[in-house]
């Protein structure tokens, strides 16, 4: 055969077929639950997070200033040594609102009330995922600071996700908005169970409510605690489309999430001392269906 | 074709310092400035390269250790990248002959065309994983921005590329007509 005729071409099509159906395994056996990282895994992302992290900052400082300074790149020169001043003075006070504009974010943070008992690790958002398929944001806190894999990740207008993949010093939070999240919610008004799955852009998809459920737009949806991965009764956010047909046995809902996802920039990581528990019910959970 | 390792390893670290920058620029610079919903997959476009220019052997091996790299700024993980990968540089290699980049026009036509491929391989794997047609549609509607951008970059990238992998004069890309 011409394909093997040569070493090279030997060569070639085994590594092909190698790397191929490694890949294959790979793929057949990624669950979208957790990622346990290893050792060298955690190394790099604790390399490159850093980056992500002076990227974040430095666009955020550099942006503010370009904002600040831009704009007044007109001042005569008459006035220059005036307009110095007064830009000094200025950003003084740019630096302070911002600072205090921060301090109420983060209070409100701290304040934020759930039946979680542990502590509650104040995070800064780094990085977003590298691909627009899934939703997913890095934040700056890790295993060091406590925190666990499948730790809700909240902000005070409602839920984020939970921990998907943890370092030692960053850890990735699966977001409501990918499609492999599923929270079980309740519409808080008539108590209806449903499952809300990420969906497209900044919706969910509430899946599972029967047809003849009163769901009306504007319903609040929030947790229900069930699933051992998120507190009871955080807002998720409120229904914004409904659709019912005439057939089927379900009603087609939409949910807007209450978290403004596109301008976050601190969340709170819920960390309980059952989040290991959590854990070994799902190796229990996977080690009984094999079984099976 | 290169098929000795010591041929390969400088120019493929380079290739590597390039998509970590461009990974961080991607995840941390862009969602900075507001972009948020899409993201610039520039793996795809180095995957892509590597298909169109190099006949080594490693060419699968390569493209394993640039999805392994991915996967660290993404959750996506790096099976599903690495499959694709494969299999659009083995339809590559067997178009190579009739592939030719005389004009910044073809390159970036390619270059789609290649994408629009890889964007198949995926859907499909996700598909008969249990992925849901809307969730398809979605992703198809992102891509399409996201490929369009990519596909327009290529020329330039692919010339920085050309230089690191000493490719220039082999006219591959942008050979005279």
């Amino acid at each position: 055969m011409k394909v093997l005729d040569s070493e090279q071409n030997r060569l070639k099509l085994v590594l092909n077929i190698l790397v191929v159906v490694l890949s294959l395994y790979g793929v057949a056996k990624r669950e979208m639950i957790y990622d346990e990282t290893s050792q060298f895994e955690n190394l790099l992302m604790d390399f490159f997070g850093p980056m992500q992290r002076s990227v974040t900052f430095l666009k955020r400082k550099t942006g503010s200033l370009l904002d600040y300074y831009v704009l007044n790149i007109n001042a005569s020169k008459e006035n220059g040594q005036l307009r110095n001043r007064v830009d000094e003075l200025q950003n003084k006070i740019f630096q302070l609102d911002e600072i205090s504009k921060e301090n109420k974010r983060l209070k409100g943070l701290l304040d934020f009330n759930t039946d979680v008992k542990g502590k509650k690790v104040l995070a800064q958002i780094v990085a977003w995922d590298a691909s627009s398929d899934y939703k997913a944001i890095r934040i700056n806190k890790g295993q060091a600071d406590g925190i666990k894999l499948q730790s809700p990740v909240v902000t005070t207008k409602g839920l984020v996700g939970y921990i998907f993949r943890l370092t030692d010093n960053f850890a990735d939070v699966l977001t409501i908005l990918d499609a492999n999240n599923r929270v079980d919610g309740i519409v808080s008004r008539i108590r209806s169970h449903g499952i809300i799955e990420g969906f497209s852009g900044n919706k969910c998809l509430m899946k599972y409510i029967g047809r003849t459920e009163a769901v009306i737009l504007n319903d609040m949806v929030v947790t229900s605690g069930l699933g051992n991965i998120y507190p009871k009764g955080v807002l998720i956010g409120n229904v914004s489309r409904i659709e019912r047909e005439n057939y089927g046995i379900t009603q087609y809902i939409e949910v807007t999430p209450s978290v403004e996802f596109s301008k976050l920039e601190e969340v709170i990581v819920l960390v309980s001392a059952e989040a290991s528990k959590i854990k070994k019910e799902w190796e229990a959970l996977d080690n009984s269906e094999e079984k099976e | 074709m290169r098929f000795q390792l010591k041929d390969i390893l400088p120019p493929f670290l380079i290739t590597l310092i390039i998509l970590v920058v461009l990974e961080i620029v991607s995840t941390a610079f862009l969602p900075v400035m507001g972009i948020v919903r899409y993201r610039l997959t520039f793996y795809v476009l180095i995957i892509l390269f590597m298909g169109f220019k190099l006949e080594t052997p490693y060419l699968p091996v390569l493209i394993l250790i640039l999805s392994y790299v991915h996967s660290f700024f993404s959750i996506e993980g790096w099976a599903m990248g690495t499959l694709a990968g494969v299999l659009v540089c083995a339809i590559i290699s067997y178009l190579r002959e009739l592939i030719h980049f005389s004009s910044f026009i073809l390159t970036i036509f390619v270059t789609q065309i290649f994408q629009i491929v890889w964007i198949l391989i995926v859907s499909f794997m996700v598909y008969i994983q249990g992925g849901e047609f809307p969730y398809l549609v979605a992703k198809f509607w992102r891509f399409i921005p996201e490929s369009i951008a990519l596909s327009l970059f290529s020329p330039f990238f692919f010339s920085v590329l050309d230089k690191i992998w000493k490719k220039s004069g082999e006219g591959i890309l942008r050979e005279n007509t």
